[in-house]
């Protein structure tokens, strides 16, 4: 009996040592996820706004003489996938990549990973991958998302690819958090297929539709990689908070229960003590 | 006279939102103003001074670099890479900047991506202090 009472004593402390690790990684995860959240609460109205103004254009359109707003003959897709740069954060990483997998069955395709997750797991596949400069999530900038834009819009020219498109985690709210594919180019994605309004809103262009969507494509594609990436963030760290929350809790509850062995177990040592002296008195 | 609605946004937050006026910036080919009823109307922004003119009379200047200027049935969005009120421009660190951009084009031998950086830094600079001015 002693030697499990021993065992019990030593699987609470292991747990309680889980537990203290997961505490803190909860309150870390908290801290960062209050920064991560303010950064992107700033920058959503600037994502919406461009992706909203960029639709409405899109659906207004009527000249494609752009090579951003036609689609192009080539056949494949590319891929901007924002994952996290660790794991720990429950299924967030991977949901993220079942619903990239979801999406891209069948398809020949090229990725942008961002996120050291996102890097390692396109590795794994041998998938195509466009850049591994931007493995580090957490470190990317406005200028960074201006890189990446670049960089996608120079691949678009070639006419290799049909679509563009992003594949990130919305920030819904503390507790559930979705991931995504959103259409980036081209523009003729943008537009609703439900639109049947008869009458096209006109509008003017300065000094010409293609060179302003020439100037304007990479900008918008830059506020969108940089919105989603805010978001990413933002996702990651309450995935984190949520799953170190239940670890804890967990961690918490199988405390209680090892103590209640562990009582039992005393308990069991002390009566059997008890009657070996009771026993022994008798023999006297 | 009358206003429009106006939104100006950059990726670090929604910078102004009301009715104004008339908004002046630079676009790619030169200086744009809108004024209420505008078509509909998009263009994209290079760097300059920009300013607005509020309900009120008072003109609020900025520095604007990037980004797209659209106006759709009656409202305008201003979505600029960035937009510095006058008020926030740090004008030393703007000469300092200049200085730098100007120390690194007088070396030979600059790649050309160096070179295009150091431009843009440059101009950025320049547009800063002359919105000070």
């Amino acid at each position: 009996m002693a030697a499990n009472m021993k065992a019990v004593k030593l699987r609470i402390k292991s747990v309680e040592n889980t537990m203290q690790i997961t505490k803190a990684m909860e309150l870390v995860a908290s801290s960062k996820l209050r920064r991560a959240k303010e950064r992107s609460d700033n920058c959503r109205p600037y994502f919406e706004e461009l992706y909203d103004t960029l639709k409405t254009i899109a659906a207004g359109n009527t000249d494609f003489s752009s090579i951003y707003a036609k689609a192009s003959e080539g056949t494949k897709v590319c891929y901007v996938v924002i994952a996290g740069d660790r794991g720990l954060a429950g299924g967030y990483n991977n949901n993220l990549f079942k619903c990239f997998e979801a999406d891209a069955a069948g398809k020949e395709y090229t990725v942008l990973p961002i996120g050291k997750k996102a890097v390692e797991y396109f590795k794994r596949r041998k998938a195509d991958i466009l850049s591994e400069e931007f493995a580090e999530i957490a470190s990317i900038s406005v200028g960074d998302s201006f890189e990446v834009a670049r960089l996608i819009c120079d691949e678009f020219k070639t006419g290799e690819y049909s679509t563009v498109g992003l594949v990130y985690t919305e920030f819904v709210s503390m507790l559930s958090q979705e991931p995504h594919f959103v259409p980036v180019l081209p523009l003729s994605e943008l537009t609703d297929e439900e639109e049947t309004e008869p009458v096209r809103n006109l509008i003017l262009y300065e000094p010409e539709s293609t060179e302003v969507f020439d100037a304007i494509v990479p900008e918008y594609m830059a506020g969108v990689v940089f919105g989603a990436v805010c978001d990413s963030v933002a996702s990651e760290q309450a995935a984190r908070r949520t799953a170190m929350e239940s670890a804890t809790s967990n961690a918490e509850e199988m405390i209680g229960t090892l103590n209640l062995q562990y009582n039992r177990a005393r308990q069991a040592s002390i009566t059997q003590e008890i009657t070996e002296i009771v026993g022994g008195a008798e023999g006297l | 006279m009358k206003t429009f609605p106006i939104r100006i946004g950059t990726p670090d937050g929604l910078l102004y939102e009301g009715n104004i006026e008339r908004v002046k910036c630079r676009s790619i080919t030169g200086d744009v103003a809108i004024l209420a009823e505008h078509i509909n109307y998009v263009t994209a922004l290079g760097m300059g001074e920009a300013f607005i003119r509020l309900e009120d009379g008072t003109e609020r200047h900025a520095a604007c670099i990037g980004g797209m200027l659209s106006v759709m049935d009656g409202s305008c969005h201003l979505l600029a890479t960035t937009w510095e009120w006058e008020e926030d421009i740090d004008k030393e660190r703007a000469e300092r900047a200049k200085e730098k951009a100007e120390a690194i084009l007088k070396t030979q031998g600059l790649s050309d991506k160096d070179f295009a950086l150091a431009t843009a830094k440059l101009n950025r600079a320049l547009v800063r202090l002359s919105v000070k001015e």
